[in-house]
Order: structure tokens, then sequence, then C-alpha cells
């Protein structure tokens, strides 16, 4: 028989990644592949084009901006600078349990990364928890209809929220499907949801920075 | 061969009343002759691509698969036409038309214009009016002094409309919140057809005007009349007219400077009887098509903002006889 | 694959097995199979093709002779902005990726599927459900007529007080979602999904091509969907985006509007690009003249599409630096595409070329688009642009563009790829007569357009007076378009006779160079027996090979039978990194389809508590689609 090698390897070398069924399989084969798994390009992807959006939304702020003599306009609050910056902070934090989740995960430790995500999950839950408060105190005093400064910070921390949502969202789906277990596609959904987080964590210092920069700069 | 049929139907056609390239103003004239030039080196252009397929045309036939025969002069042609020449020949056109051409057709200096006009776009007419007189207003038909830079100030009450005189200069927007300025420039004296370029709505297509460049006597004549309240109505009939603009419908959306008529949503009609056209140059100012007009404007332009006037024969005859006398 | 000896018969049968779909319509609506999909995606593309079409004929009726009344100016609006939202977002596009990127690019790369077949099929159902949202719309009265630019303040509810605008945006919006999915799933596929050992430099042009289209559609989307965000709210919920009276913007729409609307112009025609760059290697028998050139060319001008839209607001009065800059992008933006024209010239002339309908549809797409490419090159002339902005000689520049770029290189292609799909031979003589047909009918539908637009004949108005010297021309373009119609007729039946009646093609009746002919036509849902070895970029011109993956088969290398089994292999060298379970028939995507569907008609009637309803059944149904793991299957 020929021995075929294409793609620099034989087709007997190559991992069946999803034949990873129990923790130490799963790190025998991920420890196995090339490069970064299908999962991985595939929220790449989703993160570009949330990004995209986001930057669309910051480029309008500061355009608006840019078409506004006195920023905030007059009769507009100030935006709180200290709680929410703080608070962002507190939330980019957490690309670290996360971060360290996804590699108990490659480790096979599958105790570990639970733990790690419900870490996570608590904070990430208590900053939602603090600003959708806060977003529901801002919009007695003044609402997105009351000039294009509001609509746009509106808007803008909205959305920011809309993805920490998502985010919690799949730390608790992840958080149910690692109750039964770690198998290679878990394993990617870890690595996935963790990069997720990452993107969110930069956005809300990236929207917060820019919300109070009307305060600041 | 190619290159003739659109010279031929291009020249065949010059002469129109909006035609870009029958150019009556310095502005129009330059890039009128700038078109020429590039069309010109897009007809050439047009023929290499063209004789380059008649050539693959005429070495048709069939081969194995699989080989590159003639790939270095494919890179040569690659390079020296699809890179080099094309390369050269837009940073030309760029330093020619966005730095040279583009000095002359841009928003013009302040201080070197002798006329200012407001152009006001409306969903669907043009106002005119004139800042430093006192209070000229018309609409759909603009009068300027010949051989004199003109200042055109493009603003909009409503949505976005454009300012376009093609046979004087390019276009330029109205933009809410913004005011936007252009030259107008009339070599001869003449009448010159523009017309609203930028998608407006309904009637979009019935917002046109003309721009009047007259001898600079005459101009000033004009003007001063414009700037004068309108004619008391004489005679019984006209009088009667009066009554029925100001007691009805028609003194709500129309002003008549001097009157009681202050209305704001259709054109300014002081002078009305003075213009040539009405409804944005939809139909000539005749008794019989204004007659038609105020008892059925939906039917000449469906969708404009003026309801059809409920008017019995007596009451219209009189109207018409007030409105005719607005000279 | 002549002689297939009995333990290689075994292992086929056994993929046929394993990749078999449900029968019937159950079949297409779970069907996760690329090729299927692209099928979806190529009828109901043609549907709203005829749509489209309809709408042009109509209008073109209207305009026929001065001061016309077939329709009136409401109907005139509304026709004028489905013609073109349909076109651009419910024909082109998702025919252009969705049928010919879903069809062909994992045959082009030798994969057995897309890299996330589930939400391709996703993609094709919320392509399906917008588009029937926008012509329920239509259907109801309210169909979208300010424009398919939607310039504000026009598009506000202060000047269109209907749904209609809610309509446009959210249909706009949807119909996004769709298209960024199967963007962000054709650069998965193209850079995890190839077979093993085709490094980025031996990927064929055409996937150059829908690379590039699809990070343009990736990275433009999100603007247009932030900008038809702004408006909906602006609509509903009372927001001042684009009101100056409250510190709003009106070119805030515009320049959000082409920051995606020019990258849009590019990602409409690369994709023809790419199917050019198919056909005539394959109708020469000679290798693309230049092809890393021309691959870096096509990434490149969708890179520089990016930094040119404000030339489409030269008239807007931004200041005369701005305005400057864009009139050098667009310069700049020219080069890529004389690059790959040249070289798909210089091809024709240095191979030895079967002028074969599909070629002659090349050829015809070559001229139509230099036609269109060098009245392009004339804006750069900012002075001339602004003077012939909005009239009829940009509408002739970019239906030349439109129609000639990018719908031309689809017929082509649709000729070219026929025997792949059917199995059959198309009719070779009504095939050219359809070309000459489209060819000349085109011609005279849009050049005349150049003269009227000259003669100031402005875009989108219902009527125009006899007295401008407008109606003869516009008489011919009438004419024209009818006559287009008659050939794009003979085309579809063309296609659809040889479908019934057409001889056998055979695997390869073109001596192709791409992986798509290594296989039997129709190819079977496996795609390829065995992942076929790749050592060029034109992978069936080398024997060796191809004789490599008849011996594997029969060792039973790369036949991966065990299951619904994928190589993956790293991005840029395509070294070979694992393999993989895909999933297979799944009921979630029409589902989720429908649902989104759902969401967004509620929004348009503004009960945003049944739409949020609707909105959290779209997660449940996707927690449904992830319940059921890979290695479960």
């Amino acid at each position: 028989m020929t021995d075929y090698i294409f793609g620099g390897r034989r087709e007997g070398e190559v991992p069946r990644t999803h034949e990873g069924r129990n923790p130490r399989d799963v790190s025998h084969l991920a420890s196995q592949r090339l490069g970064v798994p299908v999962a991985w390009w595939g929220i790449a992807m989703l993160v570009a084009s949330e990004a995209t959006l986001m930057f669309t939304f910051i480029g309008t702020y500061y355009y608006l901006r840019s078409k506004t003599p006195v920023w905030p306009p007059v009769g507009d609050p100030e935006p709180h600078v200290v709680v929410p910056l703080i608070l962002a902070g507190v939330l980019a934090t957490t690309s670290l349990p996360m971060q360290l989740a996804s590699m108990a995960a490659r480790a096979g430790r599958l105790v570990a990364t639970r733990r790690l995500i419900v870490l996570a999950l608590i904070v990430q839950c208590g900053y939602i928890s603090y600003e959708m408060w806060d977003y529901q105190h801002e919009l007695q005093t003044t609402t997105p209809s009351h000039d294009a400064y509001e609509s746009i910070y509106y808007v803008l921390l909205g959305a920011d929220h809309g993805h920490v949502w998502i985010g919690i969202l799949l730390n608790v789906w992840l958080l149910a499907k690692l109750g039964r277990g770690l198998t290679m596609y878990r394993l990617n959904a870890t690595i996935a949801v963790t990069w997720y987080w990452h993107f969110v964590n930069l956005l809300t210092l990236f929207v917060i920075g820019t919300l109070t920069s009307a305060t600041l700069l | 061969m190619l290159a003739l049929v659109p010279l031929t139907l291009l020249l065949a056609s010059c002469g129109s009343a909006q035609d870009t390239l029958n150019p009556q103003g310095p502005q129009a004239k330059t890039i009128a002759s700038e078109f020429w030039w590039m069309l010109g080196g897009c007809v050439f252009a047009l023929a290499v691509i063209t004789g380059l397929l008649v050539l693959a045309w005429v070495r048709r036939g069939s081969m194995g698969p699989g080989r590159e025969p003639g790939e270095r002069a494919g890179w040569i042609v690659i390079v020296v036409f699809g890179i080099g020449v094309m390369v050269v020949g837009l940073v030309v056109l760029f330093f020619v038309s966005d730095v040279h051409i583009m000095g002359q057709t841009e928003q013009p200096a302040a201080g070197s214009t002798k006329l200012t006009v407001r152009a006001i776009g409306h969903q669907w007419y043009w106002e005119f009016d004139y800042p430093g007189t006192k209070h000229a207003v018309t609409a759909d038909e603009m009068h300027i002094p010949v051989r004199t830079p003109v200042l055109i100030e493009a603003q909009t009450t409503d949505v976005i409309h454009t300012v376009w005189v093609p046979q004087l200069n390019r276009k330029i927007d109205t933009i809410p919140g913004q005011n936007n300025e252009i030259e107008l420039y009339a070599d001869k004296v003449g009448r010159y057809r523009g017309q609203c370029n930028q998608y407006c709505g309904l009637q979009h297509a019935h917002m046109s005007f003309y721009v009047f460049a007259d001898p600079p006597a005459k101009f000033e004549a004009w003007l001063r009349k414009q700037a004068q309240p309108a004619a008391s109505p004489t005679g019984e009939l006209a009088r009667a007219g009066r009554n029925v603009f100001m007691t009805g419908a028609c003194s709500a959306c129309h002003t008549i400077r001097g009157t009681p008529a202050h209305g704001t949503v259709g054109p300014d009609l002081t002078h009305l009887a003075s213009r040539t056209t009405l409804a944005g140059l939809t139909i000539p100012n005749r008794k019989g098509y204004l007659g038609g007009w105020i008892l059925d404007s939906q039917h000449i332009k469906p969708g404009n903002q003026m309801p059809d006037i409920n008017l019995d024969g007596p009451q219209l005859q009189a109207l018409l006889a007030y409105l005719g006398g607005l000279k | 694959m002549a002689t297939v000896e009995l333990p290689a018969r075994e292992r086929v049968e056994r993929l046929e097995q394993m990749w078999q779909g449900k029968p019937g319509i159950l079949g297409w609506l779970t069907t996760t199979d690329h090729k299927k999909i692209g099928l979806l995606y190529f009828w109901t593309t043609l549907v709203f093709f005829a749509a489209g079409g309809a709408e042009a004929l109509t209008m073109r009726t209207q305009l026929a002779h001065a001061n016309n009344n077939v329709v009136g100016p409401a109907t005139y609006d509304e026709l004028f902005t489905m013609h073109g939202v349909t076109m651009i977002f419910f024909f082109i596009i998702p025919m252009t990726t969705g049928a010919f990127g879903n069809y062909l690019i994992p045959l082009l790369i030798g994969a057995r599927d897309m890299a996330f077949p589930r939400m391709n099929a996703l993609s094709y159902w919320i392509f399906l459900t917008s588009g029937l949202f926008l012509y329920i719309g239509f259907a109801t009265g309210n169909g979208p007529n300010g424009a398919w630019f939607g310039f504000t303040p026009l598009t506000e509810r202060a000047f269109s007080p209907t749904r209609a605008e809610d309509f446009y945006t959210l249909a706009l919006i949807f119909n996004g979602i769709s298209s960024s999915l199967g963007s962000a799933n054709f650069i998965v596929t193209m850079f995890k999904l190839r077979a093993p050992g085709m490094s980025f430099n031996r990927m064929p042009t055409f996937c150059y091509a829908f690379l590039a289209a699809s990070f343009g559609l990736l990275f433009a989307l999100p603007v247009l969907t932030a900008d038809c965000i702004y408006l909906y709210l602006d609509r509903i919920v009372g927001t001042h985006f684009f009101d100056p009276a409250h510190g709003g913007s009106v070119l805030l729409w515009q320049h959000l509007f082409w920051i995606f609307g020019h990258p849009e112009v590019y990602i409409l025609i690369v994709p023809a690009f790419g199917i050019a760059t198919s056909i005539i290697p394959a109708m020469t028998q000679r290798k693309l003249v230049a092809y890393p050139l021309v691959a870096i060319a096509e990434l490149l001008v969708v890179f520089i599409g990016f930094g040119v839209w404000a030339h489409h607001m030269y008239t807007t009065g931004l200041p005369t630096i701005q305005v400057v800059f864009f009139g050098a992008a667009t310069a700049m933006v020219v080069i890529p595409s004389s690059i790959q024209v040249f070289s798909w010239c210089m091809s024709m002339v240095t191979g030895r070329a079967r002028f074969k309908t599909p070629l002659l549809f090349i050829a015809g797409f070559i001229w139509m688009f230099v036609n269109g490419g060098l009245t392009g090159i004339m804006f750069v002339s900012i002075p001339f642009d602004q003077q012939v902005h909005d009239t009829y000689f940009v509408i002739a520049h970019f239906h030349y563009i439109i129609f000639g770029a990018a719908v031309f290189p689809i017929f082509g292609g649709m000729y070219y790829w026929f025997p792949k799909v059917t199995g059959k031979l198309y009719l070779e003589r009504p095939g050219q007569i359809s070309f000459w047909l489209i060819f000349v009918g085109t011609n005279l539908l849009f050049f005349p357009m150049y003269i009227v637009g000259l003669l100031g004949m402005p875009r989108q108005i219902y009527t125009y007076p006899g007295n401008m010297g407008w109606t003869a021309y516009n008489l011919a373009e009438t004419i024209g378009g009818f006559l287009t119609a008659f050939g794009i007729l003979v085309c579809v039946g063309n296609l659809l006779v040889s479908y019934l009646r057409g001889l056998p093609s055979g695997p390869d009746p073109w001596l192709g160079p791409t992986l798509e002919w290594a296989t039997s036509s129709p190819p079977p849902e496996y795609n390829f027996a065995v992942i076929p070895t790749v050592t060029s970029a034109y992978p069936n011109w080398d024997p060796e090979d191809r004789e490599e993956d008849v011996r594997k088969l029969a060792d039973g290398v790369m036949v991966l039978e065990e299951g619904h089994e994928q190589p993956v292999v790293t991005t840029a060298d395509g070294n070979f990194s694992e393999v993989i379970e895909m999933p297979h028939s799944s009921p979630w995507p029409p589902t989720l389809g429908l649902c989104l569907g759902l969401v967004f008609t509620f929004l348009v009637l503004e009960k945003f508590f049944v739409a949020g309803i609707f909105g959290a059944l779209c997660l449940l149904s996707l927690v449904g689609w992830h319940a059921k793991e890979p290695q479960e299957a």
C-alpha cells in the first residue's frame, strides 16, 4: 500500500476529534490538532461583524459630537463617570477566569472549568444587574427621544448591554452543557465563548470610555 | 466605428433645454469640454479592449489543457497597460479635474459674486428670494442679470432637493440644517431650464424651474417690481376674486404680500401673473390652465400639497380675474 | 474512476448511505447539503429576478414616451424602490454568493459541505423569509417608496407616514442577517475546509473572489444595519439621529449608507469576476495570466472599495478637502479592476478560446464592464460627477456595471455549470442566440441612458415633458428592455428544455481546471468519494493527482466513510489538522427562520411584546439546534 502524505500528514496521524467524549480523550485529541478549531473562526466572524456594528455606533457618537458645539448638549445630564468606569473594569477582569476556564477544559479539568465559568458568571450577572437598574433609572430623567445625544447614548449603551446579555446566556448554556461532562464539542464551545467574552469586555471598555468621555474630555 | 455611434447620437441631440453638452456658462463649458476629452480617452480604451476580444476570437481554436503560452507577454500587457498607462491617465485626470477645474465649479469665494439668490426647495416647488431686497420672493422662475456672477444659496424647508441648471453649472443639494452655495453665471441672455435632481417624493418629476438671464437694466426693473407688494385689484370682478381668495382656502396656504394672506405652504403669489409657468413648469400660466389647476390640481400633479378647490363658475372667474391682475 | 474495485465500491456505498438526506419535501426543508441549498437559492432568486424585472419593464413602459400614464407617481416610486432593493439584495447577492457560492465553493476546495451546514440552511431560510416579508409589504400597499438608498428626511415619519419605510428598514436588517451568516460561513469554509494540501496559493481565483465578497459583506452590512436601526428608531421611538433640529444630522444617513453602499457595488461584481476567472481558463484551456496578481486584485478591489463612499455625496456640499480625498480613492480603485480586465483579455488572446455560450457571456461581460467602468472613471472628475450625478448617465453607468458585469457572468455561469448541476448538456445554438439577444438588448436598453443623462434627464422621475429631446431615446431603451427580457426567457427556456431533453454530459465536458469537474455530474451528496489530492491551483489539470485519488479509494485512504466526516486544515498552509463530524439534516434552521420572520413582522406592526415572545422562541430553537452534538449523531 502506498504511503499517502498530503497536507503534511498521513491520515492515520490526524485526530478524529469528534471522538472525544471524556475529559482525557478530549485533552489528548485537542493536543494533536494543528491550529485553531473551526469554532474559533466562527466566533471570530461573529465578533468581526458585531464589532463593525458597534464601531459604527461609536463612530456615530463622535460624528454627532463633531457637529454639536457643546457636548453633551445644553439641557442633557452629564453621564456618570466613576461607577460605570469601575464596573467596566471589573467586568473586564472576567476575561481572566474565562481564559483559565478555556485552558482548564483543554487540559481536561472539567470541575475547574465549571467553577471558573461560574465565578465569571457571578461577576457578569452583578454587572448587568446594576447596569440595567441604572439604565432604567436614567430613562426616568431623560429619554432617547429628547435629542440626538440621548438617542445615541441609549442606543450605544443598550447595544453594549445586549452583548453582555448574550454572553451571559452563552455562559449559562455552556454550564448546562458542561454539567453533562466534557466533549470535544463542548471544549470548542468553551473556547469560542471565551473569545466572545474577551470581545464583550473590550467592547464594554470602549463603549463606557466613549460615553464617559463627554464629561472627561 | 464603435466610437462614431455615440458621437453621432450625441451631436444629433444637442440643443435640448437641459443639455449638459450645450453649455451657456463658463463652469458648464469647462465641464463639457472635459467630458469630450474624457470621452476620447474612454473610446480609445474601449477600442483597445474590443480589439483584444476580437483578437481572441480570431485566434479561437482548441489546445491541450493546462498550458501557459505567452505568460510573459500577458504580464507585460497587464503591467504596462493595466497598471502603467492607467496610473498615468488617472493621475492626469485627477489633477486636471479635481484640482484645476474644481477651482471654478466650487462654492464661490466670499465677495466674488454680485448678487445673492436663495433657492429654497419645497415639496414640490422652488421658492426664490432675493436677500437684500425688500422681500422680493418668487417661485419656479428665477431671474438673474446676464454676465454677472450670482451666488445661489441652496436651502430646503423639508427634504433634500437639488438645484441644477445644467447649462450653467453643476448641481448642489439642499440639505436640511445646512446652507450650500454655488455660482451661476450666464454668458448670454436667455432662458435656462433647471430641475430638481434628488428624488424628493411623489412629484419629484414636476419640480423644474427656469433661470432667466436678463440684461442688467431689465433685471433691475424686474427686481424692483417683485419687491413691491401686490397690485390692488381693479374692477368689480377682481375685487370679488380677492374676496374669494381671502375668505376661502387659498389664503391659508399662500402669501400675497400687502394682503392678509400669509400662508407658507404653497408658493408666494404676490406677482403670480408675471410668471410664465405654473406648478414647477408643469403647465403654462394662462387663464384656462390656471383655472384647471385651481379646480383639479390633483389631476395635473397628483399628490401635490394643494387640494382640489371647490368653486362655482362665477367664483372661479372672479378669482382668475384677481390672480390675473397680480402682475 | 471507471473500474471501481469491490472494497472501493463498498466504501462508496457506505458513503452514499451515510450522506443520504431525507426524501421528498421534508428533505428540502431539513437539508444541510450545500448543493440543495444552492439550488433552493437559485430558484428563489430567479423568482425575485422575475419580480424585479417585471418592475423594471413596467417602469420602462411608463417612460416609453413623454407624459405617459401607465402608472401614477405613487406606484412608480414603489416600483423603482422595489426594483433596486430586489435586484441588489434579493437577486444578485443571493444568486452569486447564495446559489453559485453555495453550490460551488465546497466542490472547488474539495470539501463535502460548508463549515457550518445548518447555519448555511439558516441563511437560506432567513433570506426567503425576508424576501417574503418585503413583498408582503409591497402587496399590502406598503411597498417602500423612498428609493433603494432611502435618504432621510424623506423616509422619516414626517414625510413617509405609512409603514412602507418600516418594511424597508426591517427587510434590509433581516436580509442582512442572512448575508452576514452566509459570508461568515464562506470565509470559514475557505479557511478551514480546503482539501489538505490546498494552501492559499493553490486556491482557485473563484474562491478569492468569493472570499473578497464575503469579507466585504461581513464588514459592510453591519454599517447598513446600524443605519437602518437608527431610521427605525427615529420613525418608531422618536429618536433624532437624522433630525438637525435636535442635534442629528441628515448626512449621517448618507455617510453610513454609502460606507455600506459602495463596497456593496464591488460585492455585487467581484463574485462575477470569480465566475469569469473560472470560465476563461476552462474555455481557453489556458491557466489564467498572472494568477497571483488577479487573486490580490480581487481582494484589493473590495478593500479600496471601503474608502470611496463619499463619491456618492459630492453634491451634498462636503468640504473640498474631503471631496478631493475621495476623488483620489476613486481613481485608485480602478487599478485592481484594470489588472483583472487585462488578465482576462490576455488569457483569451494567448490561449485558444472556444467561443461557446459561457465564454460569449464572459466576453460580453468584459465589454460591458469596461464600458461601465470607463464612465465610472469619469467620476474621478468631481465637477463632471457633480454635473451628471443622479441623472440617467449614472443610471446607465451602474446598469452597465450591475447588469453587464454582475448578471452577464451569472448567465455565463448558468450555462457553464449547467452540465455539472444537471448532468446534461445545454443546447448550444439557442444558448448563443440568447446571448446575442441579451447583449444587443442590454446595450439598446442602457446606452441611450448615457445620452439622455447628458441631455439632463434626472433619475427617478415618473414622467417627463415631450419637448426635452428625451423621448426617442427612452423609447429605444424600452424596446431594449423587452428585447433583454426576451433573451432571458430564451436562456431560461433553453436550460429548462435541456434539463428535460439534454444529452448526458459526463463528469467533465469542458476539461475544466478545478475540482468540481473531478467528481460526477451531478455530484453525489458527499461530493468526493476521496478527498482529492491538490498540488496546484488547477487540480483537475494534474492527471497524476487524479490517478492518485483512484488509488486512494481502492486503498481506503481519505474516504472518511465512518460518519459525516470532513478533514480540517490549518488556515494558511492547508496542513491537515483534524477530521471532524459534520451535522446533517436539521429541522431547526427553517424553524428559526420562521420565528425570526415573525419577530420582524411584529416589529413592523409595533407589537413589541409579541415580537419579544417570538424572539424568545428563537433562542429556544437555538438551544434545540445545539442539543444534539456531533459525536451523538
